[in-house]
């Protein structure tokens, strides 16, 4: 137990010494939130942007009325090309406008566009709404002039806002503040990792590691826990300064808010700690078994893939099974997406799910003392 | 004592080690020397049990290393064919940390690392970080972290190489203390003169078997050469003749 403490402090000081050690757990908090943050205020600028919508407009001449109200409503004709690689919108009013509308027939108006371009979505929304509108008013007069009150053909008044695309906006953006701060234990620590572990190989200091009298388990427990504590403080980081950066942020304009409590950050990064200890364990793993840090780091970038895709994967795939409450990495984002949301946190499964991952983390810290003991891996025969 | 018996080992299909066997008295320094490709790295790592023997056994003060490990390196202190410094820590900060691993603590600790430091002059960068240190002052502290929990065997793989003059002198010194402190010396080098001035026993390895065991002077009747640097060109070119 001491000898791991010894190897635990031995390795701190070293890694605190160890300027691109301390800079990569600290960049990864204070370069991230602020590019995060400015990648979402260009998206909910572009989201909540009421700037006029350039469109072609074919056959404007036969109904100046309806062309009228069109621009009143921000849609007017493109003065500027297009934009290689976007597909124009196309609005045609038919010759036929005042004779169909005299006769009660309806007008063919074409809208043609592609409805599947990300950027063009709330810009057809709107000439849509706008089409739609100005049916709806012709109705109301129609009716009107027959002495009918317009009210009774809508009995539901439906108030349509556009909450599709900002509700999915909101998801996106709140699922990768999520991703952001699971992911803070993975990228913190993951110098040190490599360090103390296939740096410990290439500068010839681990044969005489393992030359002491000491367990292969205490050696990589301890080393684990230094990987660990700058994971833990790289975490700590990133979750004192997401909610500072995400104040910046008009959320508030797509309707959503981010709060974040201090006791909820406090039991966030609780519940990071486990998970912490599994990074730490899975990157000794990795690196331990490459022959130098370049190695290394090749390795673990593949492995950094990993959590990354399994928390997007679960997040934006909409998975759901229980059995994510208890995996290590889903666990803690299942709790972590309930405490965001404000819902009443799963705290049997949350508890359920650190044991796991503490387990999963001793577990691998045995396979690891194992190899150590090998001398395949240590001299890479 | 260090004792070495029917050791083998191999390597896939490369036989580094063919029954070897010898013993390291107390209060003795035993040079092993060899060609390189000898199987030198290859015994002593086996002794300090970093690798397992196909068959035979190594043992120290009667304990085998690849059943005890932890025990039989309490008894050790190892100078690595390999040696790598922590570079951000100072010479002082690393000997300390092994001294700890040896289970060394509190004011016994300290006093064992001033000690050693005295010991073998090194004051002077104690307190430096050992990155940029020079080849002598490397090798002062690996062997400062190899003799600071002041063990009863000391094995060293080539001690001796890249080193000047000077430090050379100083290491000759320090082994000479501690035999006469009757700490068991295991060496190997491949460097005559410092096996001819150094050792009082000497086994000389060739492909993995002992070739001839003696003093130098014992080894120089023998083969009827006057320097040990003939006996040994003698013993391992000729093995049906003497090693037999």
């Amino acid at each position: 137990m001491s000898t791991l403490l010894t190897i635990w402090k031995k390795e701190l000081r070293d890694a605190i010494r160890d300027k691109r050690s301390v800079l990569a757990a600290m960049s990864y908090a204070f370069f991230g939130p602020a590019l995060m943050a400015v990648a979402f205020f260009f998206l909910i600028s572009q989201l909540t942007d009421k700037e006029d919508i350039g469109i072609n407009i074919h056959g404007a001449d036969a109904a100046p009325e309806f062309v009228q109200y069109l621009n009143q409503q921000g849609i007017v004709e493109r003065e500027k090309p297009w934009p290689s690689g976007t597909t124009p919108i196309d609005l045609t009013i038919p010759a036929s406008w005042d004779e169909d509308l005299r006769q009660g027939s309806p007008v063919e108006l074409t809208l043609k566009a592609d409805w599947s371009a990300q950027k063009q979505q709330s810009d057809l929304e709107r000439v849509e709404q706008a089409i739609r509108s100005y049916g709806s008013q012709i109705a109301a007069f129609r009716l009107l002039t027959r002495g009918i009150d317009p009210r009774v053909v809508t009995p539901l008044q439906v108030n349509k806002q556009d909450l599709a695309t900002r509700g999915s906006k909101a998801a996106l953006i709140m699922g990768s503040v999520l991703v952001f701060i699971l992911m803070s234990v993975f990228w913190s620590g993951m110098n040190v990792a490599i360090d103390i572990s296939a740096g410990e190989r290439e500068r010839h200091s681990l044969e005489f590691l393992l030359t002491q009298p000491t367990s292969s388990f205490n050696i990589v427990t301890g080393k684990a826990l230094a990987a660990s504590t700058f994971a833990l403080f790289g975490a700590l980081l990133t979750l004192v300064i997401v909610p500072g950066v995400f104040a910046f942020v008009p959320l508030s304009k797509i309707g959503m808010s981010l709060s974040f409590a201090p006791h909820m950050l406090l039991t966030m990064w609780l519940l990071l700690v486990p998970l912490a200890l599994l990074a730490a364990a899975l990157q000794l793993f990795v690196s331990f078994r490459a022959k130098n840090f370049k190695e290394a780091q090749t390795y673990i970038s593949f492995l950094l893939i990993v959590p990354m895709a399994a928390a997007f994967g679960v997040e934006f795939a909409k998975v759901k099974t229980p059995a994510l409450f208890y995996l290590p990495l889903t666990g803690q984002h299942q709790a972590f997406l309930s405490m965001i949301r404000g819902e009443d946190v799963n705290w049997q499964a949350a508890l359920i799910c650190s044991v796991i991952t503490l387990a999963a983390a001793i577990g691998l810290y045995r396979v690891i003392a194992k190899m150590l003991r090998s001398e395949k891996t240590v001299f890479g025969l | 004592m260090i004792d070495v018996q029917q050791l083998s080992k191999s390597f896939k299909t490369v036989k580094a080690l063919d029954e070897l066997s010898f013993t390291a008295a107390d209060g003795e320094i035993t040079g092993l020397l060899g060609p390189n490709g000898a199987g030198k790295t290859t015994c002593l790592r086996i002794i300090y049990g970093l690798l397992k023997a196909d068959t035979g056994t190594a043992k120290i003060q009667g304990i085998n290393a690849s059943v005890e490990p932890i025990e039989a390196r309490k008894q050790l202190g190892i100078f690595p064919d390999k040696f790598g410094l922590y570079e951000r820590l100072t010479a002082r900060e690393q000997v300390r940390y092994f001294g700890e691993l040896q289970g060394l603590t509190g004011a016994k600790l300290t006093n064992s690392v001033s000690e050693v430091i005295e010991r073998l002059k090194m004051n002077d960068i104690a307190d430096r970080r050992s990155a940029g240190f020079s080849q002598g002052q490397r090798m002062k502290v690996a062997l400062a972290q190899a003799m600071v929990h002041q063990p009863g065997h000391l094995i060293l793989d080539e001690p001796s190489r890249g080193l000047d003059v000077m430090s050379t002198r100083i290491l000759r010194d320090m082994l000479r203390e501690l035999r006469a402190q009757g700490t068991c010396i295991l060496f190997s080098s491949h460097v005559m003169q410092e096996v001819a001035a150094l050792c009082d026993r000497v086994v000389v390895m060739a492909k993995g078997k002992v070739a001839a065991v003696g003093s130098p002077t014992e080894l120089c009747e023998l083969t009827g050469e006057s320097a040990l640097e003939d006996a040994f060109v003698k013993i391992i070119g000729s093995d049906e003749g003497i090693a037999a």
